[in-house]
């Protein structure tokens, strides 16, 4: 088919020029992250002498190590007890049918849509007259909250397609509902869990509203967040600032890298809050 | 589903509960009572002790100065540490209130004082300038950053900040540039000013190099400039310290403004100023291409190293020959929290740095402005023929002609970012008149100093 | 949407289990031990909050001193300051970049890749494809703001090819700031919905596509009578997902422009940043909040309805 063969062209050629347009700003990021600091480079250019120094200088600069460490301790603080809620709440939801789950899930389901930023002032202060301003808890717990809905919303729909006979035999065997759930459900809903930990390690990571507006030390920040002080920082410095984007967006990447087939298909299922 | 309905009705009322509650419990917040903190009592000069201390500081990126004083300071007393969180200033503008409320520092840079103050946020100086004996210094130096405790205009009442050293404003030239236009000396009135401004157009040389991109309006540095050449820095500096009454939009503010728009349409400035922050403009200077920039004296020390010997400055020159000189100048200010933890530390860092001979040659050499302190204090010595010697001498040309203002920038905590940066932007993309713009400004100003 | 699909389901096994829901009564209650711990988070976290912007947009607040009950002055100023509702003005200019780019040129381009989404590169695609979606917005703000400076790649190009006329400082200039930031939002989000799309695609009986072509069908019919129709679902979550990223934009806007030049690219969610925290004026921040909330329900919800009807 002389029209299949060409329709299959110019999807390659589609699909390469998509892939350049998504590629380029990182190209040039990573050129201008090489010009001497301090420098206005013209687009890109590739520099004489290619400074691989001002990748070291934005990490001190950017005091990295403690970064990584304190977004490493905020995703370690949001992300398990938010599948363990999500999960438990899902579960009763979803297969327990709790009572008045509909009215309880309409309230979780309102939460879907809803833009931090809808949220952000009175949390302040909430945080603030809690005593936690400036602690990475100003970013743990809130987060745990807003991550709800999406987490309650996507664990339900895993266990409602659960047949109910697994429980019944469970039940039969003697275990109290506890034990089926750490026991039966838990390990079946490994997959849909596993995608929802992805998605929410990422929006953890990247989190940006609630770290600039809870937390005014970059330490105790998330990447985003930190990212932004540094532009804050240096933005008057674009080499460095280059070089301290693709270093603070490195860690994504390569975690991207390596679970890619799970990150994409999570976040296409996921895509609904992405 | 009779059973559905009786629980989501239940939940509903819950809600909704849940929700009139607080409305009904009365607004957030509470009622703050007048401030009555009129600066504590001290018989005795305080110091840092000799136990070590961590003092906590939020300065601003890109000024070196403040960095080496508490260097310094830290060689001269050992057991003072510092812990110095920076930022661009437009970021500490908008993080100020909070910081200084939620997370005090010890020694903050501040941005404008009138609401900080209002607010309680800011330590009450007074104790310390009697101790120290401030109050003996020229007093032009510190009435910006003198208010009523609890609110009221500025420039008069308690002590709320202090400065590092004393900036002025004016501008800077390129010397080979002005060579090639044949430019020989600063011009002396506005008229010649325009001159040098169309022969550099003709040269094919940009006469201005501006920024006025993002949340920072450079061109209020030109407008108030012409400001001051076409009236008198009185009614401006009313205007600033929020006065009863003042406006901005005045006939000779409109002239300035007219004339700053004839600058714009004449091409004078780069063609992407609006998208250009303070550092590229920088950059540009020094990279030679630029005749003028608008700037002030804190740039004179890294000038001087950039480009020695290639640079000049003058005030801005007045409208008609002979006339006084006018221009910006302020303290580079430095206050503490109310709630800061080492304020006597921190009290004593400042007297240093306006008393200590090795302090005040950082404030010349590195910051480049004169220094703060009595007015016999130790000059340091500036080689002739720098930028540095240009501006100091500048500085006092416009102390003797009287004509120090604030700047236009600080008459509220948010004029700069919500009113003179849009409008000014406004004005140079064409969407916005010369009347049109102080008029904006003016009802903003109104608004927020209402309230 | 992944509600319909959810909910979808559900109907068939709920059926059928109605008889082992009656002998699980009992566990009706104790289900709530297992929810009770989200709904604490959300309701302390999420819910109160949600309720404290409503109360605190009645009031005159300054975040310190005392707040006066001001009734709905707060959502008159909201729609009567120019600055205020200008910014509302903007988000939904926004929508037709971060939303109508994306879902149509997605669209398109997944038609015409179809026929090689198993190939390598095609696979390979997928994962470059995601990228955007993985880093942080944040980045992606700096790496476009240099890109479209006025020394940027994009001015770069542009001259290489001879329009020289029309290279500015993109982000700087009145005209085409909005439009700038549109186009990283676009960016942002194009990759996402190709895939989805792709993905909604690949559901589709490849006899129909055949059917089709011995009928006579054109590629142009094709898209437009069974393409289209058959993604209605995917459409549908892509127009969701870019409506609300359009309407509640922040990271890249304050990274990029912070709401310049003058006050064109300023959105709903910089605003309530700029009016609580800088001019600490809670309560007007409270209200555009609550409008913003209520807006980006208003246009959610006529999408689900439109993707749900079919089934």
């Amino acid at each position: 088919m002389i029209v299949g063969w060409r329709e299959a062209w110019i999807g390659r050629l589609l699909l390469v020029l998509l892939m350049a347009a998504t590629v380029v700003p990182f190209v040039s990021l990573f050129v201008t992250a090489l010009h001497p600091s301090g420098t206005y480079p013209a687009g890109l250019d590739w520099p004489r002498e290619p400074r691989w120094s001002n990748f070291t200088s934005a990490f001190e600069a950017a005091h990295m190590g403690e970064l990584l460490a304190s977004s490493a301790l905020i995703v370690v603080g949001v992300v398990p007890v938010s599948l363990l809620l999500a999960t438990m709440a899902g579960f009763a939801i979803g297969h327990l049918k709790m009572v008045g789950r509909r009215p309880v899930f309409l309230l979780f389901v309102l939460g879907l849509t809803l833009p931090f930023e809808g949220i952000v002032t009175p949390l302040y202060y909430q945080i603030r007259d809690m005593g936690l301003l400036n602690t990475r808890w100003a970013i743990i717990l809130p987060l745990i909250g807003l991550f709800m809905p999406f987490g309650v919303f996507w664990m339900r729909a895993h266990f409602v397609n659960m047949p109910d006979d697994i429980s019944e035999a469970a039940q039969i065997d003697g275990a109290n509902i506890w034990q089926q759930f750490w026991r039966v459900h838990v390990p079946l809903a490994m997959p849909a869990i596993s995608s929802l930990a992805i998605l929410l390690f990422l929006w953890t990571w990247n989190q940006f509203l609630l770290a600039i507006v809870l937390v005014d030390d970059p330490a105790k920040r998330t990447m985003a967040g930190a990212l932004g002080a540094f532009q804050g920082q240096w933005g008057t410095d674009i080499p460095l600032l280059c070089a301290g984007s693709l270093l603070v967006l490195a860690p994504t990447l390569i975690v991207f890298l390596i679970f890619q087939r799970r990150f994409v298909s999570a976040l296409l299922q996921g895509s609904l809050k992405g | 589903m009779p059973r559905h309905d009786r629980h989501r009705r239940i939940a509903i009322g819950l809600v909704t509960l849940a929700a009139t509650l607080p409305v009904a419990c009365g607004g957030p917040g509470s009622g703050s009572p007048q401030s009555t903190d009129t600066g504590t009592t001290l018989t005795e000069r305080p110091t840092c002790g000799k136990e070590a201390v961590t003092m906590s500081g939020y300065f601003e990126t890109g000024f070196p100065m403040p960095k080496a004083l508490t260097d310094e300071f830290s060689k001269q007393f050992p057991n003072v540490k510092w812990d110095i969180r920076e930022d661009q200033f437009a970021v500490i503008t908008q993080n100020a209130p909070r910081v200084l409320a939620d997370d005090p520092p010890d020694l903050m840079r501040l941005p404008q004082v009138s609401e900080l103050v209002k607010d309680n946020l800011l330590k009450n100086l007074d104790g310390y300038a009697k101790v120290f004996g401030w109050n003996s210094w020229p007093a032009s130096q510190l009435a910006q950053l003198r208010m009523k405790p609890g609110g009221g205009p500025r420039g008069e009442g308690s002590l709320f900040a202090m400065g590092l050293n004393f900036s002025v404003t004016g501008v800077f030239y390129n010397k080979t540039l002005a060579e090639r236009i044949g430019m020989s000396k600063p011009p002396a009135t506005l008229a010649e000013f325009d001159d040098l401004l169309t022969k550099a157009r003709q040269a094919n040389i940009t006469p201005i190099v501006q920024f006025n991109g993002g949340a920072t309006g450079g061109f209020a540095f030109p407008l108030q400039n012409l400001m001051a050449a076409y009236g008198e820095p009185g009614p401006i500096n009313n205007w600033i310290f929020q006065k009863p009454g003042a406006t901005i939009d005045l006939a000779s503010n409109q002239k300035a403004a007219q004339h700053l728009a004839g600058w714009i349409k004449a091409g004078y400035f780069d063609r992407d100023a609006n998208a250009m922050d303070y550092a590229k403009m920088m950059s540009k200077f020094q990279a030679g291409d630029g005749l003028f920039m608008f700037n002030g004296d804190w740039e004179s020390g890294s000038l001087d190293k950039q480009m020695p010997g290639k640079v000049g400055f003058f005030p801005f020159p007045p409208g008609t020959t002979g006339g006084a000189a006018a221009a910006m100048s302020a303290p580079l200010t430095f206050g503490m929290a109310a709630n800061a933890k080492h304020a006597d530390c921190a009290a004593f860092f400042l007297d240093w740095v306006a008393t200590n001979p090795v302090a005040r040659r950082i404030a010349v050499d590195v910051g480049g402005s004169h220094p703060m302190g009595p007015a016999d204090g130790p000059m340091p010595q500036v080689a002739p023929g720098t930028v540095t010697a240009e501006t100091l001498t500048a500085g006092a040309k416009i102390s003797q002609d009287n004509g120090a203002m604030d700047f236009i920038a600080n008459a509220t905590g948010a004029i700069y970012a919500k009113s003179w940066t849009p409008q000014l932007q406004k004005l140079f993309a064409g969407e916005q008149t010369p009347e049109g713009l102080l008029k904006s400004v003016q009802s903003d100003y109104q608004g927020q100093v209402g309230r | 949407m992944a509600t319909l699909v959810a909910d979808r389901a559900e109907v068939a096994p709920r059926a059928a289990k109605a008889t082992s829901r009656a002998r699980r009564y009992g566990q009706g209650w104790i289900a709530w031990l297992f929810a009770a711990p989200a709904v604490a988070f959300y309701t302390l976290f999420v819910l109160v909050p949600m309720v404290r912007t409503v109360q605190y947009s009645f009031y005159e607040w300054d975040g310190i001193g005392p707040s006066p009950w001001v009734g709905l002055d707060n959502y008159v100023r909201v729609f009567t300051d120019p600055e205020l509702s200008g910014t509302i003005v903007n988000a939904f200019e926004l929508i037709v970049f971060f939303s109508g780019i994306p879902v149509l040129l997605g669209l398109a381009i997944a038609a015409t890749i179809r026929r090689i989404a198993t190939s390598r590169l095609a696979v390979v695609a997928r994962t470059v494809l995601f990228v955007p979606q993985v880093i942080p917005l944040v980045a992606a703000g700096i790496a476009w703001s240099w890109l479209l400076s006025s020394t940027g790649l994009v001015n770069q190009l542009l001259s290489a090819i001879g329009l020289e006329g029309v290279t500015r400082a993109w982000l700087g200039d009145f005209a085409t700031a909005l439009p700038a930031v549109g186009v990283i939002g676009a960016w942002v989000l194009l990759g996402l919905c190709t895939l989805l799309l792709l993905a909604g695609l690949s559901k589709i009986d490849p006899a129909l596509y055949e059917a089709a072509r011995l009928d006579g069908a054109g590629p142009m019919r094709e898209f437009f009578s069974i393409t289209v129709p058959s993604l209605r679902q995917e459409i549908g979550v892509c127009v969701t997902v870019t409506v609300i990223a359009a309407l509640a934009s922040f990271d890249i806007v304050y990274i990029a422009t912070q709401g310049g030049p003058g006050n064109t690219t300023m959105v709903p969610g910089l605003e309530i940043y700029y009016q609580a925290f800088v001019e600490r004026q809670v309560g007007v921040a409270s209200a555009l909040a609550v409008v913003l909330v209520v807006l980006v329900l208003v246009c959610v919800l006529p999408v689900q309805r439109l993707t749900r009807e079919e089934s």
